[in-house]
């Protein structure tokens, strides 16, 4: 009798391993997908707050990399907005089709198989799911999750993300993906044979979907190979966006964007 | 058999699980070391607890993490995992250990301690990796990032215990 209590007594631990298994397990698979609800994320408002209080703590010693960011973006501006002035009213759609809203990194990987940032900026900011953002140097990835304050994005470091993108020489639409390279390069997908793709192109998203708008940078192709047999080429992307050092990042509101999906769908 | 010291408990929770929770992605050497110290606090839990019981506080305390990472089940599950071997590994890898209660650097020697330790961190760390990554491709990067990363943890956890452990012997 008192062997058999033992062997059940046993048999409950294991019980309990294989249940709390099951469930991690659960866990992996149903939050892992895309756009999910946000309470175990790291959106999720009390784990974000601790990490914006620590990020705010670290803050000080990159003012200076901020400072410099900053002023080469000014730079970068002013430039644009001469061209701008010059220019007749062409742009002028495009510019009011997207609201940006400006927020703060306050957490980002970029050394992981699969990378998240968070960001200070939530729904209270008009923020929502699956909108497009940037940095002032390129595409930095997509909103995945919000709660009032906090939002996180999929990096663009995040093998599920799609980024549809074109050449900007030829106008050649392909797609980007990280295909867990190192954090500086992606690969660039589904451009055909034909197209003369050189190292050195630049790559640009395409508008033609309601994420991003046209032409923001994706990247400078610098690895190209194309084999006898193959239908598209095998090219890398360095991309525009350095992760190492990421402060700040604007998120894109397409304000036309139920009206594009509404006519996706008839 | 000594009670078990609440004391310490106490202070492996705050300096190794709840420090780890807004540091889990700023500790990071050369890329390749990320160190999840975290998991000290789980294999340090007192022998006496039963084993049920240590699964539960691993599975929620993996949770934790997770939430700060973004993964869910992935920390909860290799958690779990430690700490339904930890028990067979301590009696194996130590002779007397059926006379320690609280698992520190003083009751288990220094060289005993890591040799208690770094085996289930880096078993804690293979499963982390290899489930973030989704299988075995890039093994040889993965395995890098394991071996350093648990190094970096055992140092991490080395260190706490060595300086909050009270110097006088007991078990």
């Amino acid at each position: 009798m008192q062997r058999l209590l033992d062997f059940l007594y046993q048999q409950r631990e294991i019980a309990v391993f294989i249940g709390l298994e099951i469930l991690s397990a659960w866990l992996l698979i149903n939050f892992n997908n895309r756009y999910n609800a946000s309470f175990l994320n790291s959106s999720n408002e009390a784990a974000a707050s601790i990490t914006q209080t620590s990020n705010s703590i670290s803050n000080y010693f990159q003012l200076s990399e901020v400072n410099q960011q900053l002023m080469l973006e000014n730079e970068r501006l002013q430039q644009e907005l001469r061209m701008l002035r010059t220019e007749p009213s062409s742009y002028l759609d495009t510019v009011d089709q997207y609201q940006v809203v400006g927020a703060r990194v306050i957490n980002n990987t970029f050394e992981r198989s699969a990378n998240f940032i968070t960001i200070s900026a939530g729904r209270n900011d008009s923020i929502d799911v699956g909108m497009g953002v940037i940095s002032s140097f390129g595409v930095v990835g997509q909103v995945k999750s919000v709660t009032n304050n906090f939002a996180t994005i999929y990096s663009i470091l995040h093998p599920k993300l799609l980024v549809s993108s074109k050449v900007k020489r030829t106008e050649t639409k392909g797609t980007v993906q990280w295909e867990q390279e190192e954090y500086s390069r992606a690969s660039l997908k589904y451009i055909p044979r034909h197209i003369k793709l050189k190292v050195g192109d630049t790559i640009v998203t395409s508008g033609f979907n309601s994420v991003f708008p046209e032409n923001i940078t994706i990247g400078v192709v610098d690895e190209l190979n194309l084999e006898e047999h193959m239908t598209f080429y095998e090219a890398k992307v360095k991309l525009a966006t350095d992760f190492t050092s990421l402060y700040q990042v604007f998120v894109i509101k397409d304000l036309l964007k139920q009206e594009k999906d509404s006519l996706a769908i008839q | 058999m000594t009670r078990v010291s609440i004391k310490e408990q106490v202070l492996n929770f705050i300096l190794l699980l709840l420090v780890q929770l807004p540091l889990v992605h700023r500790i990071s050497l050369f890329d390749k070391a990320f160190g999840f110290f975290y998991v000290g606090f789980l294999i340090l839990l007192p022998r006496t607890f039963s084993r049920s019981y240590l699964m539960l506080i691993g599975f929620f305390s993996g949770l934790l993490v997770d939430v700060f990472t973004n993964t869910p089940g992935i920390h909860a599950s290799a958690s779990v995992f430690i700490l339904f071997i930890r028990n067979f590994w301590l009696r194996a890898s130590n002779d007397d250990s059926q006379e320690i209660t609280n698992l520190n650097v003083a009751s288990l020697k220094k060289m005993g301690f890591l040799y208690f330790i770094y085996p289930l961190v880096f078993v804690h760390h293979f499963l982390i990796f290899v489930i973030e990554n989704g299988g075995f491709h890039l093994f040889g990067t993965v395995l890098s990032k394991v071996f350093f990363s648990s190094l970096l943890s055992t140092a991490w956890i080395f260190i706490i215990n060595f300086i909050i452990t009270p110097n006088r012997k007991r078990s």
